[in-house]
């Protein structure tokens, strides 16, 4: 190998890695699909805001009727929880919260996961948190199906939505009505 | 009377572990496996042994390609740039994994590749297990010009990265899915074929194409720890010939083909076929004085 293919190697990977680090991805500008998928009978949802960030969502319109209350909330893991990382990266999941606690989908939105082609991309592993309360022991292997081989994604993913759905439920649910 | 704090309403269990010695248990076992890993790796290396060589490669594909499908690949190079790596916490036996990995790469070279990398480390007991009879010896001058092929692929991946972040390319450029199970019938058909060509050709995939092995090369570049050879290498030619990675021509160790597989390390020390030993022994008859052993450069 000679020092000319070096450097040449050298600052191929440089100049991709500084433009790789020039885009990384973002959130989802265009959620309305997925809100729908998680509240059907939602009619509007607030746009993303708050402290961590989220959505409200109401069964009637704030804007007609004032003081209209959320039926639930929705947010990124990657919002509420932007320190969890899978195997390469974040983790786009968007979640769905009731006002019992309860999750009413978690959908996968963007994710760089090598293994995640067969692990928390198929709609199965999403589907199995519909119902699930934040009380709940979320715990990989147990209540969570564990997926051989991909058990770093698979861990992240599911403590991204455990965290995540609980932070939300203490800063905006009541212990009281959550079971 | 002490001050108590309130108590919490929600009470959730499993909350994020609180200590390290939470944390260090619950990931006990693959840790321990880990360590043990790397322990017999480095034992194995040390002590030039075939044996423990064989050890190694076998325990590299039941434990980290069958148990745990750890194997590092292009998707981690990206990963180190964009500090976009698993959680430290959660995940301290791929730490050991990738440091180790890392710190090995700098001290000797891509002693990763050598015994560690669960797809080498099969390919290796394919070459193995298969009759010798079949194997294809890529001549030498086409050989020295094929290594560069994996330095062409690490590029075209990168850019290709760059362009699209879409990366889900690793599963074309990388067999290491394999340990996994899962693939599409055009990921099958690729690793069919890579797999029948490295019945002919050893380790096609490790010297001519791996992206991986190809970082990992440029890496070596910094080994502390080079293979020392006798001033008698620069003429003779046994190691050349006994190296089955292609990684010695002209008498001088190409530092990014080198995975340390310790077989020209074993002739050096063997008194019986090393030339430097065999001149070493008719110069005590004749008195004449001998060069001394330095790294070579």
């Amino acid at each position: 190998m000679t020092r000319v293919t070096l450097v040449v190697c050298a600052t191929l990977l440089t100049v991709a890695s500084v433009a790789v680090l020039a885009q990384r991805h973002v959130t989802n500008p265009k959620p309305e699909p997925y809100l729908k998928q998680l509240f059907p009978e939602a009619v509007a949802f607030s746009p993303l805001e708050g402290t961590p960030l989220h959505y409200k969502a109401y069964a009637v319109d704030p804007a007609k009727t004032p003081g209209a209350k959320p039926i639930g909330y929705a947010f990124w893991t990657t919002d509420v929880t932007p320190k969890e990382y899978g195997y390469h990266g974040p983790i786009f999941f968007i979640v769905g919260l009731n006002l019992q606690g309860r999750i009413t989908g978690a959908i996968l939105d963007f994710d760089t996961e090598p293994y995640g082609y067969f692990s928390i991309q198929p709609k199965k592993f999403g589907a199995q948190f519909v119902g699930k309360s934040v009380r709940d022991p979320f715990r990989v292997g147990e209540d969570v199906d564990a997926v051989s081989r991909a058990s770093i994604s698979v861990a992240s993913a599911t403590r991204a939505i455990r965290d995540g759905s609980r932070i939300m439920a203490r800063q905006f649910l009541n212990p009281a009505d959550v079971k | 009377m002490t001050w108590q704090p309130e108590a919490d309403p929600w009470g959730f269990e499993a909350e994020p572990v609180e200590t390290w010695a939470d944390v260090v248990s619950a990931q006990a076992p693959d840790l321990a496996i880990m360590g043990a890993f790397f322990a017999l790796a480095l034992v194995s290396f040390h002590r030039k042994s075939v044996r423990l060589k064989y050890v190694t490669l076998v325990a590299a594909v039941l434990l980290l390609g069958v148990r745990s499908s750890f194997l590092l690949s292009i998707v981690n190079v990206f990963g180190v740039f964009q500090g976009e790596l698993p959680v430290f916490r959660h995940n301290l036996a791929w730490y050991v994994f990738a440091g180790g990995t890392l710190l090995t790469t700098i001290l000797f070279g891509r002693f990763y590749c050598g015994r560690v990398c669960a797809y080498g480390a099969f390919t290796q007991l394919m070459d193995t297990v298969l009759p010798a009879k079949w194997r294809i010896e890529i001549p030498h001058r086409i050989e020295r010009r094929a290594v560069y092929i994996k330095f062409g692929v690490l590029a075209a991946v990168m850019g290709y990265l760059l362009i699209t972040r879409d990366m889900s390319i690793y599963r074309y450029v990388e067999p290491f899915w394999m340990f996994g199970g899962f693939g599409t019938p055009i990921m099958w058909t690729g690793l069919a074929l890579l797999l029948g060509v490295t019945v002919f050709v050893r380790n096609a995939y490790c010297r001519f194409l791996c992206p991986l092995g190809a970082t990992l090369g440029l890496l070596s570049a910094v080994t502390v720890f080079p293979i020392k050879r006798w001033s008698e290498c620069s003429t003779c030619r046994i190691c050349q010939k006994t190296c089955e990675w292609g990684a010695i021509d002209e008498g001088r160790i190409i530092r990014t083909e080198c995975v340390r597989c310790d077989d020209c390390e074993r002739l050096y020390d063997d008194h019986a076929k090393c030339p430097h030993w065999r001149i070493l022994d008719y110069q005590a008859r004749g008195g004449r004085k001998v060069l001394p052993l330095r790294p070579v450069t």
